[in-house]
């Protein structure tokens, strides 16, 4: 072999490999979050960050997202905040300045978000995310936060309305909630929305978060004998609830929480005991809710379960929207500057598979809670903006006369 | 005043329950000196163990009970030889760093195996009850209950009056006297070691049958366990099953008359009465 030819192999070899990789990658949109993927919440927490995968993977599949006529393809960087708040500041804090990510999505949770907030306030890029509901986090007048829950001042609205309709109509009225960001507002929420109800508020009592010891509380609403029961709290401490008021044999006429009853995790927990449990929900799988990427929300279902091998609840569909919103706003500003894309938040409007998006001045959605129930082994849509979609099994009979 | 008594039946049979998810810690506290802060997280293996047993493989919790005692045991034995032996007589805090390591590893291992999903230990009779007049005596809790004290009872028996027993409470009084008698520590320390883990297995499958179960649910069980040996002392079993109660009963009338958030406020400023008035406990020998 020559020697000429010996010198250009490697010529050859460049201009072969150069040639290869000629089509030049699609420049990537890197989207932060710091997520419960470990740690006492993480229950929860996987539904957003499944939520997020899925949601960029169909996003990147449609061909990207488009700006300044160029195709970028989404990415996420996720760290798992092992459900430390403190650590999930420090995480925020690095995906900004160290990781230089484009664009921030939530963690899980209203103590979560009302604390990472303060990060995409300080460094100006905009947070869009879908795990805290409590008022608290929208009401610092905040410029870079936005929020795809319902306020949480407002989950019991419907099951208060719902009261007022039931025959008979609760003469009594107990409210438990935990002593967190989300569950305090709720509580804050409800208590106006009883008295202009004029039902009668028999127990006013918040506990620790975390609690699992309820047999005083129970025993105190069968002593008043209490017949509506709504607890704002966490999935752990409404099992507990539940399997006490059965050993103790406490059956109000109706129970309701704000977590728990849509979370298919939770009803395979309680077996046939979840029967009778009332809840609510901003979002059930409907093929009337349209949506670019997935078709329509029962499609989005589908492929959630498919993929990950469990049933989405409104924390996932409230996700899917953060991206979405996020991707709009980039197309809309036409530009990846944060200043820019979160002028274009503001201003953003479309239909998801989690319903309008449309962000008010503090950075919230409204979505309407519906009343659901486990009836059975189903969870039926029982009272919405229109009245009784199906009648409620009311009243809860005794534990032993199911 | 029948809710005075439902109260006072409630904290009684919460306190059992305290009591014997305690009685391992104070054990392997009292004899070996080490503060076990992955007690809370046996309590958890437990917990899945018992689980484990009814839902595949049918096991009724309180008949599965001995099994997972045992499984434990044989853990806790292991780990002692094998690891913790190496620390039983260095300072304090290399046996605190070292099992809130085993803490970590365990909860996680456990989030691998288990993920982070809820459990329930839920047979038929978990939710019945008995009516006592106007008081409720919720089945499963009467059965840990009674469990506690039947366990209470055997170890106080076993301390007091078995060969093992003595020789594990003349190690922890004087370990060169107890040589000299021909007591070969690491044994022993490695069987109070297994002993202290077999009732939090025990204690873990009687709290899945009232509660819930998740990987995390360790690190809360271990600062009561930790709360409730100091109230009663490490001395013997007895003081632990009172201070299990008294803990019990405070908690249920201090949500009664003051308010939910406050319990949590009351069993820790009870601890700290207790170590300021009694450092060796309500049962203790004064020190």
């Amino acid at each position: 072999m020559s020697r000429h030819l010996l010198r250009a192999l490697p010529a050859l070899a460049f201009v072969l490999c150069s040639g290869a990789s000629a089509a030049p990658a699609a420049p990537t949109i890197v989207l932060g979050a710091s997520i419960q993927l470990t740690g006492p919440v993480a229950n929860t927490g996987r539904y957003y960050r499944d939520a997020y995968q899925i949601a960029v993977d169909q996003i990147n599949a449609a061909g990207g997202v488009k700006i300044g006529g160029v195709p970028h393809t989404l990415a996420l960087k996720i760290y798992d905040n092992q459900s430390d708040v403190n650590l999930s500041v420090r995480q925020y804090t690095q995906l900004v300045t160290q990781d230089k990510v484009n664009l921030l999505l939530g963690p899980f949770a209203s103590n979560f978000a009302l604390a990472d907030s303060a990060v995409a306030e300080k460094y100006k890029v905009p947070m869009v995310q879908g795990g805290g509901a409590s008022d608290q986090i929208f009401s610092r007048k905040f410029k870079y936060i936005f929020g795809t829950l319902a306020p949480a001042s407002n989950y019991f609205g419907s099951t208060v309305d719902m009261l007022k309709a039931l025959k008979p109509v609760p003469a009594s009225v107990a409210l438990l909630y935990a002593d967190d960001a989300f569950d305090v507002s709720v509580a804050q929420g409800t208590r106006p929305l009883l008295k202009s109800a004029g039902l009668q508020v028999a127990m006013d009592e918040r506990y620790s978060t975390n609690a699992t010891d309820f047999a005083s509380l129970l025993s105190q609403i069968k002593s008043k004998k209490v017949d509506a029961v709504l607890v704002a709290g966490h999935e752990t401490e409404i099992l507990n609830f539940v399997r006490q008021a059965k050993s103790l044999a406490v059956a109000p006429k109706l129970y309701s929480f704000t977590v728990g009853v849509p979370s298919e995790d939770f009803r395979k927990a309680l077996g046939a005991d979840a029967d009778y449990a009332f809840g609510m929900t901003a979002w059930l799988p409907s093929a009337a809710l349209k949506d670019r990427w997935f078709g329509d929300a029962e499609q989005f279902a589908q492929a959630y379960k498919a993929k990950y091998g469990y049933d989405p609840d409104y924390h996932a569909a409230s996700g899917v929207a953060d991206v979405q919103a996020l991707v709009r706003a980039m197309e809309g500003a036409d530009s990846l500057n944060p200043q820019k894309v979160r002028d274009a938040l503001a201003k953003t409007r479309f239909d998801s598979l989690y319903g309008p998006i449309a962000f008010n001045a503090q950075g919230q959605i409204d979505l309407p809670q519906v009343v659901i129930q486990v009836q059975g082994d189903k969870l039926a849509e029982v009272y919405g903006a229109k009245g009784f979609i199906t009648q409620p099994k009311y009243p809860m009979p005794a534990w032993d006369a199911r | 005043m029948d809710l005075l008594a439902q109260i006072l039946v409630n904290g009684i049979l919460l306190g059992g329950l305290y009591a014997v998810m305690a009685q391992g810690l104070a054990l392997v506290w009292g004899v070996l000196n080490i503060v076990n802060l992955a007690h809370g997280a046996f309590i958890m293996l437990g917990a899945y163990a018992s689980w484990y047993l009814y839902t595949d493989l049918g096991v009724d919790p309180f008949l599965g009970l001995p099994i997972t005692a045992a499984a434990l045991f044989v853990l806790g034995y292991a780990l002692q030889r094998g690891l913790l032996n190496l620390v039983v007589r260095a300072p304090m805090f290399n046996t605190l760093l070292i099992t809130f390591g085993l803490e970590v590893v365990l909860t996680y291992l456990a989030q691998l195996a288990f993920s982070a999903d809820f459990r329930t230990i839920n047979p038929p009779y978990a939710g019945d009850s008995y009516a006592l007049g106007p008081v409720t005596l919720p089945m499963a809790r009467l059965a840990a209950f009674g469990v506690a004290v039947a366990l209470t009872l055997g170890m106080w028996l076993f301390l007091l009056h078995s060969r093992l027993g003595r020789a594990i409470r003349a190690t922890a009084q004087n370990l060169v006297a107890a040589r000299l008698y021909g007591v070969e520590p690491r044994h022993l320390y490695a069987v109070t070691f297994g002993l202290g883990l077999a009732l939090a297995g025990a204690a873990g499958g009687l709290y899945g049958t009232v509660s819930q179960i998740n990987p995390y649910i360790g690190a809360t069980l271990t600062a009561k366990c930790f709360a409730i040996s100091i109230i009663g002392g490490l001395d013997n079993p007895l003081g632990v099953l009172v201070g299990g109660l008294f803990l019990g009963i405070i908690e249920s009338l201090t949500t009664l008359y003051v308010g939910p958030t406050f319990a949590d406020v009351a069993s820790f400023g009870i601890l700290v009465l207790v170590l300021f008035l009694r450092p060796s406990g309500l049962l203790g020998r004064a020190a």
